[in-house]
């Protein structure tokens, strides 16, 4: 009888607990479901449909937007633009973001310098833009006087109208403005490395490269694939800073598929082809996305 | 246990959206005594002059008004979202382009009976013509703005240049005014800028020339799409515009938006520009030595025979939503705003940009000190504006949804781009644009 009555009432307290942590989760879950789940529902849905932003009225036409993404000349370039942008940014906030945590990892009194480094990373992008654009105006900007003066740039030029080094600008900038991230994920990173390793690598008479190379980098490869994954994502539909600064210009040089996506969507009213861009760009993402967690959940393990 | 987790979510949800629609009942109903007012005007000026006559008047008439805003890179935007939500302004203050868009989207209310009550006749005709679909006239035009070439009066004297007459004097022009002042072998004074920046800029600078050589979007009298068979032409307009980018502009310009060019001819480094007369508020804040050196010219026609200019304007419209007294209430509003020195006032806050839309009002301008320089330049606008035949792109024929179309897509400004950069050929651009321009119809249709 004592038996029963405790079974019961440990199962009454097991659904007691299991309610409270539905109700606990229900606002991330609503949330989620207005936020998340039905927009991008929604946006696949509308990929099939001629919707626009005109008239509120669509009918269901199958593929028809992908068809014609496919056979729009401009997107190649722009699925080209897309990767050139995200991969030389990633590989740049994670390069000079690791640059800086070592060398930040090595003083011992950093927290008024690690504050300053995190300067880029609060910058608005309306700023960021605008002194962009100014230090790159062809008539009085350093940066293009710069630029002629070691013969880089033609005379009254500007980095931002010719289509290579406009980009390059564009990535600089993304570079400056990202590595504060990775370079505080990359600090702590190393903050956990045990000191013991460097030592005993140290008794046996390794250098400086061979402690970064055969210690560093191993402990840092986990950290790295995270973070290489989380900036791709977040670079490849990074906006604001491209259409600020370029607006996809000088001729579609800069033009990405965020950019593409708003154009069409607002540009020439077509939600329902922006939709499939948009469907298309999210699904390169996902498989980003699946390699996440894929990685996390064995790193876990 | 599953099933009363979803029953709970399906009635938090539905709750969430059903209060977010009392919300809104709730709202609508509080400020039926409040007008809303949209401006893309976002120059302070020009904002401070509204913001002022729009409080005078809701003093007058005991309402409350709200003034929002909106960057003109950010107006299709939003505009397109308060539609698709079915929020739109009460009043909204556009540009041509804007005033079609809300139009082709059911969302105005037509304006004749209050320019009727105001005087069709003290109305400049050709300003009423732009706003007119359907035999209504579909907003009241506050002012309009003209492309004329703005030069340095002091340099043409300088090298005894003449007004150029048609497009090869118009180059020869251009290129005896790249000057070297200290002999470096470095240009610096352009002969005349081609600004192609994507938004807005590079398709505004084409039309002009495409306008002066007779191309048209649509065929002015019968709305007709005309592009299509108009391309050789087109092609030639574009060669002509690429021969001055290459010869006698700065290499930058490809990126040149309002400000930039603007300022180049304000600060003394460019001999030329096209623009609508905004150069000389920029001259008046930035440079004021500048300002007496200014005049403008039309750009001739490729022959000599100018064909038609590109210009816009700006108009007051009202929204069609809410009952009769509503739209009484936002009409009288509108009614109050123009007396011949407020609608003077509004065109003053942009001296020579902006040209009032009635004959009452212009005779109030011309006597303002912030004009008195340029009698000769706001005879030879004012002249365009009553005689001559000007568009906005698109409009040709009158409101079309097609402007919109055309000013919020960046495919001109591309393509030019790439014809200057040399990544594409000038045919094949302008088989791209005709292509463009043809499917945005389709979509119209």
């Amino acid at each position: 009888m004592s038996n029963m009555s405790l079974t019961g009432k440990k199962r009454d307290y097991d659904t007691q607990r299991q309610l409270l942590g539905i109700i606990f989760i229900i606002p991330s879950v609503i949330f989620l479901l207005v936020f998340v789940v039905y927009p991008v529902c929604y946006n696949i849905i509308l990929s099939f449909t001629d919707a626009r932003l005109m008239k509120s009225d669509f009918s269901f036409i199958a593929f028809d937007n992908y068809k014609k993404l496919f056979q729009n000349i401009r997107f190649l370039k722009y699925v080209k633009n897309t990767l050139i942008w995200t991969v030389f940014s990633v590989v740049g906030q994670l390069a000079l973001g690791l640059a800086i945590a070592l060398l930040i990892n090595k003083r011992a009194n950093v927290t008024g310098l690690r504050s300053f480094l995190l300067v880029p990373y609060v910058v608005p992008a309306v700023a960021l833009a605008l002194v962009t654009k100014w230090v790159t105006n062809g008539d009085y900007g350093i940066v293009s006087w710069w630029l002629n003066w070691i013969g880089l740039l033609e005379y009254r030029q500007s980095p931002l109208a010719v289509p290579g080094s406009a980009m390059a600008v564009l990535i600089i900038v993304n570079i400056w403005r990202s590595y504060p991230f990775p370079m505080l994920i990359y600090w702590a990173t190393l903050k956990g490395i045990s000191h013991e390793i460097y030592d005993a690598a140290s008794v046996d008479g390794c250098s400086a490269f061979q402690m970064f190379w055969h210690i560093t980098l191993p402990h840092l490869k986990s950290t790295t694939t995270v973070l290489a994954i989380l900036r791709i994502v977040w670079t490849a539909t990074y906006f604001d800073l491209i259409w600020l600064i370029t607006g996809g210009g000088p001729a579609g040089s800069t033009t990405h598929l965020p950019i593409m996506i708003y154009q069409t969507s607002f540009g020439t009213f077509q939600t329902g082809y922006a939709s499939s861009i948009s469907v298309i760009l999210g699904l390169s993402l996902f498989v980003c996305i699946v390699f996440y967690v894929r990685k996390t959940i064995s790193n876990d393990r | 246990m599953k099933k009363m987790v979803v029953f709970l979510l399906l009635i938090v949800v539905g709750s969430m959206l059903f209060a977010g629609g009392g919300q809104e009942e709730f709202a609508q109903e509080e400020d039926d005594n409040k007008i809303v007012i949209w401006t893309n005007l976002t120059a302070d000026a020009q904002a401070v002059v509204l913001r002022k006559q729009f409080a005078e008047v809701a003093e007058e008439m005991g309402v409350d008004f709200e003034m929002v805003t909106i960057s003109f890179g950010d107006m299709y935007t939003k505009l397109a979202t308060a539609v698709e939500a079915g929020n739109v302004p009460d009043i909204m203050h556009t540009n041509f382009s804007g005033a079609a868009y809300l139009y082709s989207q059911d969302m105005l209310a037509p304006m004749d009976d209050v320019i009727d009550d105001l005087g069709r006749d003290d109305f400049i005709a050709s300003y009423l013509h732009v706003l007119n679909a359907d035999g209504k006239t579909w907003g009241l035009p506050d002012w309009a703005l003209h492309t004329s070439v703005w030069y340095r009066k002091d340099l043409f004297k300088k090298y005894g240049i003449d007004i150029p007459t048609n497009w090869d004097e118009f180059k020869a022009a251009a290129e005896k005014l790249m000057i070297d002042n200290d002999g470096d072998g470095k240009t610096d004074i352009y002969g005349f800028p081609v600004p192609l920046n994507a938004t807005h800029v590079a398709a505004q600078t084409f039309y002009e020339f495409l306008y002066s050589a007779g191309v048209t979007t649509v065929d002015p009298k019968t709305g007709e799409y005309t592009f299509g068979s108009q391309k050789e032409k087109a092609r030639e307009v574009l060669d002509y515009m690429m021969e001055l980018y290459h010869d006698v502009s700065p290499k930058s310009s490809i990126e040149w938006s309002w400000s930039e060019y603007r300022n180049a001819l304000v600060e003394g480094t460019v001999a030329m520009t096209l623009d609508m007369g905004a150069v000389i508020l920029m001259s008046q804040t930035n440079n004021p030595e500048m300002l007496e050196n200014l005049g403008c010219f039309d750009l001739p026609g490729p022959d000599g025979n100018k064909a038609a200019s590109f210009g816009s304007g700006y108009a007051f419209v009202g929204s069609n939503s809410g009952d009769a007294e509503q739209i009484a209430l936002k009409k009288e509003f509108l009614t109050r705003l123009y007396t011949k020195e407020r609608a003077a006032e509004r065109a003053l806050s942009r001296p020579m940009f902006a040209f009032p839309s009635l004959y009452s009002a212009v005779d109030t301008y011309r006597q303002d000190p912030k004009v008195a320089l340029f009698g000769e330049q706001i005879d030879t606008i004012t002249d365009a504006f009553e005689n001559n035949n000007w568009y906005w792109y698109g409009m040709e024929n009158g409101l079309s949804q097609l402007s919109a179309q055309i000013e919020s897509t960046t495919f001109f400004g591309e393509t030019l781009q790439s014809v200057a950069l040399g990544m594409e050929n000038s045919e094949d651009a302008i088989e791209y644009i005709d292509q463009m321009l043809q499917e945005q119809i389709s979509l119209l249709d």
